[in-house]
């Protein structure tokens, strides 16, 4: 069996050689969205991708769960949804903002617990927001040059019980006489009002955006196009009201408020100025949540007989003024576009993460995006951003909405704070 | 036109006998050499008529290349896609005589050198050119290339120098001489792609992006002189003793890859090439005297060098992988093998000035 998958393999291989050498002139060689659907062995393919439910931080389903606990419950979903042999995943890379040390020791520990060997490695990292695509992209690379066969990119975060002022150290007086380092811990509400400002992007807009996120959210729920991607926990969790410990299983996002309407949106007060525009409306919810992606070269994809998802075609990180964070996706976008071959009429979904109405608007505007494409499921509006697990939430989210649609070309992105902005182009098959 | 069929196997390469005019050998493969299956290496013994098959072996994968041994009379070296290296005799059994197992993919292409006579050579998918002894069972040294190496060959001049080209669009020249050392006798690496100098009045050539080269020979006349032929259809000739210049002639005119090369024992200018889009084509690279060509044909903004395509065989009806000259008798009678289970001998002064 496993001699005959190596046969079907070279012959692939083979037949992929001869292949190129009879794209002899530049009207065989496909160009743009062509190119891109084009299956090759060394396409770097997505074969499970899940996410656990996106729950309230503070008073959600999850407010007693901890973050290596959420993150379990990814790995042994994953583990089982895909049927790897766990002993074949060589690393874990694992975005989160939060945690102290960065999480390196319970996500090592989660993984254990989960079922991988000890011979499965554990890294944890944190580019802010973008930590989750950026697990998943290191992985991929890694994969790419060959340095592991098999890896899972994931994030995780629990906002309920790690987010807080502690999560920035003091700056040093050096730090604090450069103008623009000192302007790193501007908080992003702060800044992103004054961009909205300066950007001229009125709440009324801001408003319908986030209502709009609501609405898609609930029909979706209401639809279960969430069915496919969340992967359900059972969890311990304490009633407020009556201090009662209950073991509870959490399917669904619990933010999703229903029957939101910009009319609704417009009575809330702006939360960071008295004029302002912004409000706990139309900015992401903070939450708690945790997802993960289980990532591999096509040519090992067939020889483990793994179901392929979809491909991750190319990243690109670049950075902003820390106070235009919220400009990231328009500055991280194109670049990326460009190493694929492609312009923003060939994607057929966005997943650009809402930080903020007002961000994520803007980059659409910049951009010339059809509003229809972006976030057809909602976003972190209506069920919020968990920092380190959005980036890799956004690959579960877009290729099954991918697949349902049949459509295949999509693209995630998000800002950063501390200004940057993070983007990849996915290929859904 | 002399024709023999392999039948169920295709074609990969075809080779004179240095020894006997009426000998040919084949490397062919079942399925197109692209899965397991029987594969054969084939002589034949061309002046009876018809083509007899005078001796068959078979193997358990691919035959992508062959060359004669030029030491022994009966003895075949083949490329097997399996990674080995197999020596048969044509006296013997149905077994290989000797096997030498190193390279980790793919052999693309082996090759005996003409002078000493003591060594050959084999170059492979994995990214190295190995240089063997007959009589060991390891090879005697490896040469990097970094990148699939289609082609190489020991320089026909010089029996310390050879040459490679890779699907990294770039030609390679090792000399055996020079001390060991962190360059792996590397003496040479040619950008194949690099447009030509420009001339006077023409405007600045535009660049060519690189493309995998599939085959290179040695001029037999000219110790400098190399003809490369790949995916992006030019055939062009470069000349090693000024490397930086860019290539000395360009031949466009294949519709598709260009698979094999030869240039004529006979002629220091006619060049034989094989492609992917069916048809061996006879060309001048525009050297000898008197053979200058193309002054009055609308020339493509390709052709340089003046160089000119001088007739074409277009009997194969897939595409032909492998193409060799007869070493004897009267000059220009070749051989031709493809993906179409023929192999073709024929007089390339018939298929001339037509």
């Amino acid at each position: 069996m496993a001699n005959q998958a190596g046969t079907r393999m070279a012959a692939q291989e083979r037949l992929s050689q001869v292949t190129d050498h009879l794209k002899a002139s530049e009207a065989d060689i496909p160009t743009g969205r062509e190119a891109l659907l084009e299956k090759h062995p060394d396409d770097i393919v997505v074969t499970c991708a899940l996410r656990t439910p996106i729950t309230k931080g503070g008073k959600g389903s999850f407010k007693d769960t901890p973050a290596a606990d959420l993150l379990h419950g990814a790995f042994v979903n994953l583990v089982s949804r895909s049927g790897i042999d766990p002993a074949l995943v060589e690393d874990i890379a694992v975005g989160s903002v939060l945690p102290p040390g960065g999480g390196a020791t319970e996500f090592r520990a989660a993984a254990l617990a989960a079922g991988f060997p000890v011979t499965t490695a554990v890294k944890s990292l944190n580019r802010q927001c973008s930590s989750g695509l950026q697990a998943c992209v290191d992985v991929a690379n890694m994969i790419r040059v060959g340095m592991i066969e098999v890896g899972i990119g994931a994030g995780v975060e629990s906002m309920s019980s790690q987010y807080g002022p502690g999560a920035v150290t003091e700056f040093s007086p050096l730090l604090e006489s450069v103008p623009e380092s000192a302007n790193c811990k501007v908080p992003m509400g702060v800044l992103s009002e004054k961009m909205a400002k300066s950007k001229n992007i009125p709440r009324t807009k801001q408003d319908a955006f986030a209502a709009s996120s609501f609405q898609k959210a609930e029909a979706a729920q209401k639809a279960g196009l969430f069915d496919e991607e969340i992967a359900p926990l059972t969890v311990k969790w304490t009633d407020p009201k009556t201090d009662e410990e209950k073991t509870i299983t959490v399917s669904k996002d619990d933010g999703v408020r229903q029957a939101m309407t910009a009319e609704s949106l417009a009575k809330i007060r702006p939360a960071f100025a008295k004029d302002g525009s912004i409000h706990a409306g139309n900015a992401s919810q903070i939450s708690d949540g945790a997802a993960a992606v289980l990532l591999m070269k096509r040519s090992t994809a067939l020889r483990l007989s793994q179901p392929i998802l979809g491909k991750l075609v190319t990243a690109s990180v670049v950075g902003v003024p820390p106070l235009l964070m919220g400009v990231g996706p328009a500055a991280a976008i194109p670049p990326c576009l460009k190493r694929a071959g492609i312009s923003v009429a060939d994607v057929d979904i966005w997943e650009i993460n809402e930080a903020f109405a007002s961000q994520c608007l803007y980059c659409v505007e910049e951009l010339g995006i059809p509003i229809e494409k972006v976030n057809p499921k909602g976003g972190a509006i209506a069920f919020g951003h968990p920092l380190g697990c959005t980036g890799a939430r956004q690959v579960s989210t877009l290729l099954y909405e991918l697949r349902r649609r049949k459509e295949r070309v999509g693209v995630t992105s998000m800002c950063v704070g501390t200004g940057m902005g993070m983007a990849a182009v996915w290929v859904a098959e | 036109m002399l024709e023999f069929r392999t039948q169920g196997f295709n074609g990969y390469s075809v080779k004179y006998s240095p020894f006997f005019d009426s000998r040919i050998a084949v490397a062919a493969s079942a399925n197109f050499g692209l899965r397991n299956g029987m594969r054969s290496s084939q002589t034949t013994s061309p002046r009876l008529h018809p083509i007899n098959l005078f001796f068959r072996f078979d193997t358990q994968d691919s035959l992508y290349d062959l060359a004669w041994s030029e030491a022994h009379e009966s003895q075949v070296l083949c490329a097997s896609g399996d990674g080995s290296i197999k020596l048969f005799d044509l006296s013997l059994s149905d077994f290989p005589i000797a096997s030498w197992q190193e390279h980790a993919r793919e052999v693309f292409s082996v090759h005996w050198n003409l002078l000493t006579k003591t060594t050959f050579l084999s170059s492979s998918w994995d990214g190295t050119i190995k240089i063997w002894d007959p009589s060991s069972s390891s090879s005697l040294t490896t040469l990097p290339t970094h990148s699939c190496t289609y082609s190489a060959s020991f320089s026909p001049h010089n029996p310390s120098v050879l040459s490679a080209v890779s699907s990294d669009s770039h030609l390679r020249v090792f000399d055996l001489r020079t001390p060991a050392s962190a360059s792996n006798h590397l003496t040479l690496s040619i950008p194949i792609h690099t447009p030509p100098k420009p001339r006077m009045g023409v405007p600045a050539p535009v660049g060519i992006p690189p493309a995998e080269a599939l085959t290179h020979d040695w001029n037999k006349y000219r110790d400098s002189v190399l003809a490369v032929g790949g995916v992006d259809r030019a055939i062009r000739t470069f000349d090693l003793r000024s490397p930086g210049a860019g290539p000395v002639a360009v031949l466009p005119g294949h519709e598709y890859a260009v698979r094999r090369l030869a240039w004529s024992p006979h002629l220091s200018d006619v060049l034989l090439s094989a492609s992917y889009d069916m048809t061996c084509r006879v060309w001048t690279d525009g050297s000898a005297v008197g053979v200058k060509g193309g002054g009055e044909e609308v020339a493509d903004p390709m052709a340089f060098g003046g160089g000119r395509e001088m007739g074409r065989m277009g009997r194969h009806t897939e595409f032909v992988t492998g193409v060799d000259w007869c070493l004897f008798g009267a000059e220009g009678w070749c051989a031709s093998c493809g993906w179409d289970e023929r192999v073709l001998v024929w007089d390339v002064r018939a298929v001339m000035g037509g």
